[in-house]
């Protein structure tokens, strides 16, 4: 390995390392979350609906539920972990290195992508022992995933370096990203909602991060696709290519 | 002849609530050489540190670490420099022995050397036996030694120490002066910040003085003390420094 491989392999090891250490909180903790959903949402409420757009509900909940614990678990990592660092004054250690601003910020961006992958991966494998999930369209939901894990990976990355209190870390995680979340449809299909909220969901970008995913699983979804995989990459690259500039002028890192 | 481990060129530093906390300072130091930067809080010590080791973005000047400049070219730069902060900044979630070893692995050791380079150092600084522990639960003087390992754990040319000895027992400022003594008898260059004026003027080479982001004196101990036509060092650091903060702390009393 070359000292710039062992540099990033180091620096994204000790990202994973630190969510490892703490798997209660970082892994338990959401899985059984989303056992509670699966539970609620799909035996109790299921039971008195049966099925949305020819699918069975629970089936049409659980791609929802596996792109929202990607989702809210590669944010929170990279937040708080990114907080945590400048708070303990660790993050010095890195940024005093011979490190690039990519190399850094890829290094964040992966330790919170790999802890929802783990998360989405397990909420994946126990939905499949519960109910038949299928896999339609794995083209479609591979790059669906791998596109928001990166992306909520970075909105992570932006709100850790911005932040200079925990509090900053919650307001986005409970203000913002979890009624988007919400109200983005993962319990419902948007066309049920009354006017206006059925067209107001349409500017909720979480909508077609839900709607890619659930294609992907059942071949089901109310926007268009590659209009959406276009779009979300298109918001990826942009907020990566912001980070990137945070990261050059050591924006809230360096004084 | 050899590139000087440290060449700082009219270095000026001016935060954006407009504080200057550098002001066209400049500094050499030799290869070898073990030097000291004193001054009172707030003189403009650790912002030349983290300028130099890429902490802090210089708004003005240069700074070549052994030729290589360290913001455009910092890779080379940081690579031949540790830092051993004045704060504590060890991550919590880390044992004494992952600090060393993702320290190591963020310059770019491989594996093996890494992981002989932590028996060594661990070995030196008496921290075996606390190898495993995680780093929140260590004593204050034993956080001192690790940060002083970890800066140590790449191999630098360039040490650089922040008050090292900063809050410390006599029993362990010994011990420290013993291995900064020895890493520099071993070739590693120092620079050394320092309230201690013993200190300095026992270990130091040569000597400046920084007081409101200038440099307003240096040299040896002994031709200071000359200059300024006084006994010792710290005469001449209250010549320089002292007697002006005196004077101004004066003035502030008497201000209505």
């Amino acid at each position: 390995m070359s000292a710039a491989q062992i540099r990033f392999a180091t620096l994204w090891r000790r990202e994973v390392n630190r969510f490892m250490k703490i798997k209660k909180q970082t892994l338990g903790a959401p899985l059984l979350e989303t056992f509670l959903y699966i539970s609620v949402f799909g035996a109790a409420l299921g039971s008195r609906i049966k099925e949305l757009h020819g699918i069975e509900y629970v089936v049409f909940v659980i791609p929802g539920l596996i792109m929202m614990s990607f989702a809210i678990n590669s944010f929170a990592n990279n937040s708080s972990s990114i907080l945590q660092q400048k708070f303990q004054g660790a993050i010095q250690d890195q940024l005093s290195s011979p490190a690039s601003p990519l190399e850094l910020l890829l290094a964040f961006t992966f330790g919170g992508f790999m802890r929802g992958l783990i998360v989405a991966g397990l909420t994946f494998i126990a939905a499949s022992l519960l109910v038949d999930l299928p896999v339609d369209h794995i083209l479609v939901l591979i790059p669906s995933l791998f596109l928001v894990g990166f992306f909520f990976s970075q909105l992570g990355v932006l709100t850790g370096v911005r932040a200079e209190q925990f509090d900053d870390v919650a307001f986005v995680q409970t203000f913002v990203l979890t009624p988007l979340i919400f109200l983005g449809g993962v319990f419902y299909s948007a066309t049920l909602l009354p006017q206006p909220f059925e067209t107001l969901t349409h500017f909720n970008p979480i909508y077609y991060m839900i709607n890619l995913v659930r294609y992907g699983f059942v071949g089901f979804s109310e926007v268009s696709i590659p209009l959406s995989l276009l779009a979300l990459t298109a918001a990826t690259a942009a907020i990566f290519a912001v980070n990137l500039r945070l990261f050059s002028r050591g924006y809230r890192l360096r004084d | 002849m050899d590139e000087l481990a440290l060449d700082i060129e009219d270095l000026a530093k001016r935060y954006p609530t407009g504080v200057e906390a550098l002001r066209g300072v400049s500094l050499r130091i030799k290869p070898g050489e073990l030097f000291g930067l004193l001054g009172p809080n707030g003189a403009g010590k650790s912002t030349l540190i983290h300028c130099t080791t890429g902490l802090a973005q210089p708004t003005g000047g240069s700074i070549h670490v052994f030729g290589h400049d360290a913001t455009g070219d910092y890779g080379e730069a940081r690579q031949a420099v540790g830092l051993a902060p004045q704060e504590p900044n060890l991550d919590w979630f880390l044992t004494v022995a992952e600090t060393l070893d993702y320290h190591a692995g963020y310059f770019g050791m491989p594996k093996r050397e890494r992981r002989q380079r932590t028996e060594e150092l661990l070995e030196t600084f008496s921290l075996t036996e606390k190898r495993d522990e995680r780093t929140r639960t260590l004593s204050g003087g034993m956080k001192r030694r690790l940060i002083l390992a970890r800066a140590m754990m790449h191999r630098p040319r360039l040490l650089i120490l922040d008050e090292p000895t900063a809050g410390v027992d006599v029993e362990l400022r010994l011990e420290l002066w013993h291995y900064v003594q020895r890493i520099n008898q071993e070739g590693t260059s120092i620079l050394l910040t320092t309230h201690y004026l013993e200190e300095a003027e026992q270990l130091c080479d040569r000597i400046a003085f920084i007081n409101e982001g200038q440099i307003v004196g240096r040299g040896t101990s002994a031709e200071l003390a000359e200059r300024f036509g006084v006994d010792s060092l710290e005469d001449a650091y209250l010549a320089l420094v002292g007697r002006k903060e005196l004077s101004r702390s004066h003035a502030e009393v008497a201000a209505p």
